[in-house]
């Protein structure tokens, strides 16, 4: 015995106000296009919006360098609250910009710039890979 | 909670919980891409047909829910990991293994800056001007996945469950 299948990859129309709306579909798209370069550059500047030290449970604003008896700082929740930050910014800019503009933005970047931002990762992981070398 | 139970137990709870949520991230998104890879167009046959025949646009939202409670999770207890399992790597000379560490760090960010654009492509997945975008983005999503699952599951093994 078989079961037909179709193609599963379609669903009936959006009817969420959200997936319907022309304003979210600019948000997110720009959003998510920004988003991965805006995460390489932040980390390439190193503008975390908080420094998290876990040793001692204290969070603070923007970048705080090593401190004697604190342990190791922590820089990766700033790093991601900057650019959820920056990307929605971009994205909110976006959305006041005419159609006929944010319609030309090539959707195909969605997939492009992360793939793009991996070799940029690695480089910047090159501390650890030198490390691991030299031993 | 530590009066109840050991604070290595706590841990390795929520670890476990950290497991079961990419579990099923992981699976759900490599139906999705399976489907959008390589949709079946015929009669059902065997298990790999099956594999690729689900509704995929169905996953979309479990998949955001999931990627972000993994995320959320996963962020709990690398405060945990950056003291009691980065250090003790480091003096051991496992630089491969946290550099591959701060790589996976860096993969779930970028992972998640896509998901409004993912799930806004599978909620119009009727639209064809979408296609290539959600395809492209469903399977740079898998990958990541899989990506960030194997090298949680190495690190693991190298320092995780009971250390």
């Amino acid at each position: 015995m078989s079961t037909t299948t179709t193609n599963t990859s379609r669903t009936a129309p959006a009817t969420s106000s959200l997936a319907a709306s022309s304003k979210f579909k600019t948000f997110a798209t720009v959003f998510s296009i920004t988003g991965p370069v805006v995460y390489c550059v932040v980390q390439f500047l190193n503008w975390p919006l908080v420094t998290f030290w876990p040793a001692t449970d204290r969070l603070v604003w923007g970048y705080e360098g090593a401190r004697a008896g604190e342990g190791p700082n922590m820089l990766w929740y700033g790093w991601t609250l900057t650019t959820i930050l920056v990307a929605a910014a971009l994205g909110i800019i976006a959305m006041m910009l005419p159609e006929r503009i944010t319609n030309r933005i090539p959707l195909s970047l969605i997939w492009i710039f992360p793939i793009l931002a991996i070799p940029y990762v690695i480089y910047s992981l090159m501390p650890w890979w030198t490390l691991a070398a030299s031993h | 909670m530590t009066s109840w139970i050991s604070t290595n137990t706590f841990w390795t709870l929520w670890l476990f919980a950290h497991l079961i949520l990419a579990v099923g991230l992981l699976g759900a998104l490599t139906h999705q891409a399976m489907a959008v890879a390589l949709p079946v167009h015929q009669p059902a046959g065997g298990i790999v047909t099956r594999f690729r025949a689900v509704p995929a646009a169905g996953y979309a939202t479990a998949v955001c829910v999931l990627w972000v409670l993994t995320y959320i999770v996963g962020s709990y207890i690398y405060t945990k990991y950056r003291i009691y399992i980065r250090i003790p790597l480091e003096a051991a000379h496992y630089y491969k293994t946290g550099g591959f560490f701060d790589f996976k760090e860096h993969v779930a960010t970028i992972g998640l800056v896509l998901l409004p654009a993912y799930w806004y492509f599978w909620k119009n997945a009727q639209d064809p001007q979408y296609d290539n975008a959600r395809k492209g983005v469903t399977l740079v999503l898998a990958a990541m996945c899989w990506f960030l699952f194997i090298v949680g599951h190495v690190l693991n093994n190298t320092r995780g469950f009971g250390s």
